[in-house]
C-alpha cells in the first residue's frame, strides 16, 4: 500500500481500467482511453465476460450515467448539477480517470478564482527578463487539458465569479485559447472536453450567464430516490474509504448503517419513513457523503477508543455534528427528532441514550 | 387459395406500415380483421371524408347504452389501414370477431379477464431478450423498423412459440372467439375467394392458421360455438381522442405515447429531427428560449445515447432525454408540456354527419353547431355573459347537459364584479360521453326534451324539500319551464307537508337565489315568490317552536341556518318578509330555555337590522351575563352574539359601544368572575384582530376606525342632480333596470 492518503481514481482502480482497455473492441472517440460503452461498465459495474468483477462507483440511475457520457463523446460540455453531496464530484473524476486516464487536470471553482486560472499564466521572473515568450506562459489545467485532448474538470461553477466563468465561452465553443500576447492561440486536439459541477441549491451565488449555460449539457443527479440504494452508496465508500485508511475496525454492521441512513432520509425529506409523522428539517443539507462521513468518523472511534465493532455510541458524535450546523435551530429540530420519532422507535434505545448524553 | 395471416399490434405504426407494404405486394381479393362483424353496417363510412382518426366503433346493447365496447382507430392503427386499403382498391374486407351481440350478452365481468391477454407473453418474449419492458422490446422490434413482409412469419414463428409454452389461460371467451374467427375464414374460402389476408393481434395470429394440424377443426369449433346467447346490438362510429387511444376497452391493448406513434407513422425519413424540431417549436410557443443549434445539440446527444445503448434509431426515450439535458438545462418541468402536447397530443377525431346516430345526439351536434361549442379534446375555460342571447343559450345546454349525469363542462364559481351575470364553465369533452348521451335518449328525442322529462320524473320521486329546491334551482339555470310547473306543484305540497323548520330554512336560500337573481336569466320568477310567501310564514311561526331545548350539536346546526336565512331574507328586500322574520327573532330572544348560541345570534341580528337599539341590546347582553345564569349558557350566549365579528368590533360602532357600555358599568369583582366566559368567545379572533380591538380600547374608543358610509355623512353641498346623472350608465354596467 502506498503512502498516499487519497489515489486518484486513476490510480486507485487502474486494473480494472487496465482490464476494461484490453478486452474493449467497441469504437473509441478519437484520443479515448476506452469506449463510451466501458465508460459506463467502468462507473456502473459490471462482472466482465472473462469473469473480472468492475466493481460500481456509482450507484442510481444507469441513464443519468449514459447520458452524461453520451454528451462527452459528442464534444459538448458536461454540467453535472446537484444538491451538495450527490457525488458529482465523484462522478466527475472517474469520466475523466476512465475517458483520459487522468483526472488530475481541475480548476477549483472559488469567490477568488481568477481569469489565469481557467486560461493561462505568467511566470513573472521570465516575463520580465525575456519579455512574452512561450516559456514564461504558465498554462492552465484547462489549457492543458486541450493540447493533451484530455477531459479538463471545474469545480463549483456556480462560485466563480460571472467575468470569470464567462472566460470559458470560447474555450466551449470554438475550442481554441486566444493568446493575444504571443499573437498565436491554444487550439485543442480531439479528445478535450470540459466537465462542470455546480451546485443548484445556492445557486443564487453566480447564476450561469444564458450564454455559457447554452455550451452545456445538463444533467441533474438526484438524492437516492430508496433507502436500500442509500444504504448501499455508504456501505461501499465507506468500506473503501475504511480501507484506504487503513481503520483496523471491522467492517460496520448494515443495521448501524441503516439506521443513519433513516436519520438522514427522514430529516432531509421532514418526515418519517412510514409517512405518518411530519418532522422538521435542519438547515444543512443531510445529503450521503455526510452520512458517510458520520459512519467513517463512527468507526475511526470505534477503532482507536471503542472495542472495535461500530456502536451507537460510536456514530452519535458524528450524527449530532451533521445534523446540528446552526446551534440554535438545528438543536431544536434535532431534539425534537430525538423525542418524537427515535424515542419511540424499537431498537433504537442505545442510539436515543448515546445521542442524549452528549 | 392461400391465406396470409398478419400478426400485428393495434395501434402500432410500424406494423401499420409493414402491413400496408405487405397488402401492396399480397393484393389480396378479401380482407379478414379482427373487429366486430356487428359493425358491419357502418363499415362504409370508412371512406367517407369527412371521417377523421381517431375515432371509435361504438357496440352497445339497443335497450341498455351503458353495456358497451369501444374499438378505437388511430391512423396508425394497423386495422384502420387494412380496410382502408380494402375501400380504395375495392377490396372485400370483413370483421371476423366474434359478434359483441354475443359478447355483450354475457355478464359484463368478463371483459376484467380480456385486458392482460398481450401484455403477459409479450414481456416473457421481452425478458428472453434482456429488455425488462415488453412494449419496450415490441416498439424496437417491430414500431421502429421499417422492414417488411418477413416481419410477420417472424411474429407468428415468435407467438407460436409462446403459445407452445404458455398455454392459453383457460378462458371460454378468448376460445369461442377464436373458433369464431376460424370459422369466418373456413366461410370466407368456400365462397371461393383466392387470396385471403387476415388482421389479428399477434397473440392470436397462429391460433387462426387453419391448415395447421394443432388447430381444432371445423367440427369442435362449431360445437364450441354452439348455443351461444345473443342480444341486440347497435353499432355506431364516435369521434375519440388520442388521450383515450390508451384507454382498454374492445382492443384490449392501450397505448401510452399515441403522439409519438402518429409521428412515426406520418414522418418517413428524419423522424427523430422532425420530432426535436417539433418539440423547438413548442417550447418556442412557450417562451422557453430554443435555438437551430440546440436542436442540433439535443439529436446529437440522441444519436451517440442510442449508439451507446446498442440501438438502431433513436427512440422516444433517447429523445427525451436528449431533450431535457440540452434543451431544458436538466429541469424536468418542461418535459411535462411535452408529454401533454405532443407525447399524447390533444387531437379529437371526427365523424360524417351520415353516421347513424339516436336523434338526442344529432340534437347535440345541432346545439354545438348553432352555439359555436364544439367539442373538443383539451380543456378550456369558457366565460359567459348571461345578457347576451348566444351565451345565454350556450349556459342553458351546458347545464342541461349537467343534468342528464354528462358532465361536459363543470362550473366554476364567479366571485367579485358581475357575479351575477357571468358564468365560468371549464370544458372538457371525454368521447365516452357519447354513452351518456346515447343513454339520455330514453327521456327525449332532443336535449331539452329529455331534461324536461328527466327532471319531471326525478321530482315525482323526491320527497325532501332541500333536495327538491335544489333541482328547482338547477332546472331554472337549465330553463326547463315545463319541469318547473311540476317542480312547483310538488314543492308546494311537500312545503305544506313538512313541519320541519330546519328542512324549510334549508330550502329557503337557493328559492331567495332565484328570486333575486332570476331576472338576469329571464325566469319567471313569480311561480317561486308564491312558494315563498308560505315557506317564509311557516318558518317564522315554527322556528321558535323548534328552538326549544336543543343540545350543542343541533344549536350548532340552527344556528347556522338562522343566520343563512337571515341572509336570504335580507337578500330578498321584502319588508313584510323582514317583519315576520324579526318578529319571530324578537320572540326567541326573550324565549325562556333557549340555547345561548341561538339566543346570542337572535340578539345579535336584531341588533344589526336596528329592530333592537343599542341600549336595549347592551341590556339583553348583561341579563345574559349575569351571575344567576349558569356560567356555560353565559358563555355560549356570547359566543352566539360575537362568533365570527372579530372585525365587526373593530369597525362597527354600535356593536362596540354595546359591548363597551357592558364593561364599563359592570363590577369590578363581577367582570373577573365572568372574564373566562368572555374569553372562550375573544379566543377565537385571530391575534391582529385582537391586539387591534386592544389597541382602540386603549385610545379611549374615540376614533372610528375607517370611514363611515352613512347618510347623515353626506355634505350639505351634495349635488342630488349631479349625482342622478350617473345613475343610467351604472344600471347598464351592472344589467339592471332602474325607474
Amino acid at each position: 500500500m502506498t503512502a498516499i492518503l487519497r489515489e486518484h481514481a486513476e490510480q486507485q482502480f487502474a486494473e480494472e481500467l487496465a482490464v476494461l482497455a484490453q478486452i474493449d473492441e467497441r469504437p473509441r472517440p478519437p484520443n479515448w482511453n476506452i469506449s463510451p460503452w466501458a465508460v459506463s461498465t467502468y462507473i456502473l459495474g459490471d462482472t466482465l465476460d472473462n469473469g473480472f468483477l468492475i466493481s460500481p462507483k456509482y450507484i442510481g440511475q444507469r441513464r443519468l450515467i449514459e447520458i452524461a457520457i453520451a454528451t462527452l463523446a459528442t464534444d459538448r460540455a458536461l454540467l453535472l448539477l446537484g444538491v451538495p453531496g450527490t457525488a458529482k464530484t465523484w462522478v466527475s473524476e472517474h469520466l475523466a480517470a476512465a475517458i483520459s486516464g487522468d483526472s488530475t487536470l481541475i480548476v477549483q471553482g472559488t469567490a477568488g478564482t481568477s481569469e489565469e486560472a481557467i486560461r493561462y499564466g505568467w511566470n513573472y521572473a521570465s516575463l520580465l527578463a525575456k519579455g512574452p515568450t512561450g516559456e514564461a506562459l504558465v498554462p492552465s489545467p484547462v489549457m492543458r487539458a486541450m493540447r493533451e485532448g484530455k477531459i479538463a474538470r471545474v469545480e463549483e461553477l456556480t462560485r466563480i465569479p460571472a467575468d470569470v466563468q464567462d472566460s470559458l465561452i470560447t474555450i466551449l465553443s470554438e475550442k481554441t485559447l486566444p493568446i493575444p500576447e504571443l499573437n498565436t492561440e491554444a487550439q485543442a486536439i480531439k479528445g478535450f472536453n470540459l466537465i462542470a459541477t455546480a451546485n443548484n441549491r445556492d445557486r443564487g451565488i453566480n447564476e450561469l450567464s444564458s450564454a455559457l449555460k447554452r455550451r452545456f449539457n445538463t444533467v441533474v443527479l438526484p438524492v437516492p430516490e430508496t433507502a436500500d440504494e442509500e444504504v448501499e452508496i455508504v456501505q461501499r465508500r465507506v468500506e473503501s474509504l475504511g480501507r484506504a485508511l487503513e481503520l483496523p475496525a471491522e467492517p460496520p454492521a448494515l443495521e448501524e448503517i441503516r439506521r443513519v441512513v433513516t436519520i438522514f432520509r427522514e430529516l432531509r425529506e421532514g418526515k418519517t419513513s412510514d409517512g405518518k409523522t411530519k418532522i422538521k428539517s435542519p438547515s444543512g443539507s443531510m445529503s450521503t457523503a455526510e452520512a458517510i462521513s458520520v459512519v467513517n468518523s463512527g468507526l475511526a472511534l470505534a477503532a482507536h477508543f471503542g472495542d472495535g465493532r461500530l456502536r451507537a455510541r460510536d456514530i452519535a458524535a458524528g450524527l449530532v455534528g451533521a445534523v446540528v450546523k446552526d446551534p440554535v435551530q438545528d438543536r431544536v429540530v434535532w431534539l425534537e427528532y430525538l423525542e418524537t420519532v427515535a424515542k419511540e422507535r424499537d431498537g433504537w434505545k442505545d442510539l436515543y441514550r448515546a445521542c442524549r448524553e452528549i | 387459395m392461400s391465406i396470409q395471416i398478419f400478426g400485428i399490434r393495434h395501434h402500432g405504426p410500424g406494423s401499420a406500415r409493414s402491413l400496408r407494404d405487405a397488402l401492396e405486394s399480397l393484393q389480396p381479393d378479401l380482407i379478414l380483421v379482427e373487429g366486430p362483424p356487428d359493425a358491419a353496417d357502418v363499415l362504409s363510412l370508412l371512406r367517407h371524408p369527412a371521417m377523421q382518426p381517431p375515432v371509435a366503433l361504438l357496440i352497445h346493447v339497443f335497450d341498455d347504452p351503458k353495456r358497451s365496447v369501444f374499438y378505437p382507430f388511430a391512423i396508425f392503427s394497423p386495422e384502420w389501414q387494412a380496410l382502408q386499403y380494402a375501400l380504395t382498391h375495392n377490396v372485400t374486407a370483413r370483421f371476423m370477431d366474434l359478434p359483441q351481440a354475443h359478447q355483450l350478452a354475457f355478464e359484463p365481468q368478463i371483459s376484467d379477464i380480456k385486458s392482460g391477454r398481450y401484455q403477459d407473453p409479450l414481456r416473457r418474449l421481452a425478458e428472453a431478450a434482456g429488455y425488462t419492458d415488453g412494449e419496450q422490446w415490441w416498439e424496437m422490434m417491430v414500431e421502429e423498423r421499417s422492414d417488411g413482409y418477413d416481419l410477420f412469419a417472424a411474429i407468428f414463428e415468435a407467438m407460436s412459440a409462446l403459445r407452445e409454452s404458455f398455454p392459453v389461460i383457460d378462458n371460454p371467451i378468448e376460445a369461442q372467439r377464436e373458433a369464431f374467427m376460424r370459422q369466418t375464414i373456413r366461410v370466407a374460402s368456400r365462397e371461393g375467394f383466392q387470396r385471403i389476408a387476415v388482421v389479428c393481434g399477434a397473440w392470436h395470429a397462429p391460433a387462426l392458421d387453419i391448415n395447421s394440424k394443432s388447430t381444432p377443426s371445423a367440427k369442435n369449433d362449431a360445437a364450441q360455438l354452439k348455443g351461444l346467447l345473443k342480444t341486440k346490438v347497435r353499432a355506431t362510429w364516435v369521434p375519440w381522442t388520442n388521450g383515450r387511444l390508451s384507454l382498454q376497452s374492445g382492443y384490449g391493448a392501450g397505448i401510452t405515447s399515441p403522439g409519438w406513434y402518429q409521428h412515426l407513422w406520418a414522418a418517413r425519413d428524419n423522424v427523430a429531427i422532425r420530432w426535436m424540431v417539433q418539440v423547438a417549436q413548442l417550447l418556442r410557443g412557450e417562451d422557453l428560449d430554443v435555438s437551430p443549434a440546440n436542436v442540433i445539440e439535443a439529436i446529437r446527444l440522441a444519436e451517440t445515447l442510442t449508439a451507446l445503448r446498442g440501438r438502431s434509431s433513436p427512440g422516444l426515450t433517447e429523445l427525451n432525454e436528449a431533450t431535457q439535458t440540452v434543451l431544458c438545462f436538466g429541469s424536468n418541468l418542461p418535459l411535462r408540456l411535452i408529454h401533454d402536447k405532443l407525447i399524447v397530443g390533444e387531437t379529437l377525431g371526427q365523424v360524417p354527419a351520415e353516421t347513424p346516430m339516436p336523434p338526442i345526439q344529432q340534437d347535440l351536434h345541432r346545439e354545438q353547431k348553432r352555439l359555436r361549442l364544439p367539442a373538443e379534446a383539451g380543456e378550456r375555460t369558457l366565460d359567459l355573459d348571461l345578457r347576451r342571447a348566444t351565451d345565454l343559450d350556450r349556459s342553458r345546454l351546458l347545464h342541461r347537459l349537467t343534468l342528464l349525469r354528462v358532465p361536459w363542462g363543470e362550473s366554476q364559481r364567479v366571485t367579485g364584479k358581475g357575479s351575477t351575470f357571468h358564468e365560468i364553465w371549464r370544458l372538457r369533452w371525454q368521447p365516452e360521453f357519447v354513452v351518456a348521451v346515447i343513454e339520455a335518449s330514453i327521456w327525449g328525442k332532443t336535449i331539452l326534451e329529455a331534461a324536461t322529462a328527466y327532471v319531471r320524473d326525478v321530482a315525482g320521486g323526491a320527497d325532501d324539500l332541500p333536495g327538491l329546491t335544489n333541482l328547482l334551482d338547477r332546472a331554472l339555470l337549465a330553463d326547463l319551464p315545463d319541469a318547473i310547473g311540476r317542480l312547483m306543484e310538488r314543492l308546494q305540497s311537500v312545503a305544506a307537508l313538512t313541519s320541519d323548520a330546519t328542512q324549510m330554512m334549508g330550502a329557503l336560500p337557493p328559492l331567495a337565489n332565484i328570486m333575486r337573481y332570476g331576472n338576469v336569466r329571464k325566469t319567471d320568477a313569480t311561480m317561486v315568490g308564491e312558494i315563498l310567501d308560505g315557506l317564509v310564514a311557516r318558518i317564522c311561526i315554527g322556528l321558535p317552536g323548534a328552538c326549544a331545548s336543543l343540545n350543542d350539536e343541533a344549536a350548532a346546526i340552527i344556528f347556522e341556518h338562522i343566520i343563512r336565512t337571515n341572509s336570504a331574507i335580507n337578500l330578498l328586500r321584502n319588508d313584510d318578509y323582514s317583519k315576520q322574520w324579526h318578529n319571530a327573532l324578537l320572540q326567541m330572544v326573550d324565549q325562556r330555555n333557549l340555547h345561548g348560541l341561538v339566543a346570542g345570534r337572535c340578539c345579535r341580528l336584531l341588533l344589526d337590522s336596528t329592530r333592537l337599539a343599542a341600549e336595549e341590546a347592551a341590556l339583553h347582553l348583561r341579563l345574559a351575563l349575569s351571575t344567576a345564569n349558569e356560567p356555560g349558557q353565559a358563555a355560549t350566549w356570547v359566543e352566539g352574539f360575537l362568533k365570527g365579528s372579530g372585525l365587526l368590533l373593530l369597525h362597527d360602532e354600535t356593536l362596540s359601544r354595546v359591548l363597551d357600555d357592558w364593561v364599563t358599568r359592570i363590577h369590578r369583582e363581577s367582570f373577573t368572575m365572568i372574564l373566562p366566559l368572555l374569553r372562550r368567545t375573544f379566543a377565537t379572533f385571530t391575534t391582529s384582530e385582537r391586539r387591534q380591538i386592544g389597541e382602540r380600547v386603549k385610545s379611549g374608543m374615540k376614533v372610528a376606525a375607517g370611514p363611515t358610509f352613512s347618510l347623515q355623512s353626506a355634505r350639505a353641498d351634495f349635488d342630488q342632480a349631479r349625482a342622478e346623472a350617473v345613475l343610467p350608465l351604472v344600471a347598464k354596467l351592472l344589467g339592471v333596470e332602474i325607474d
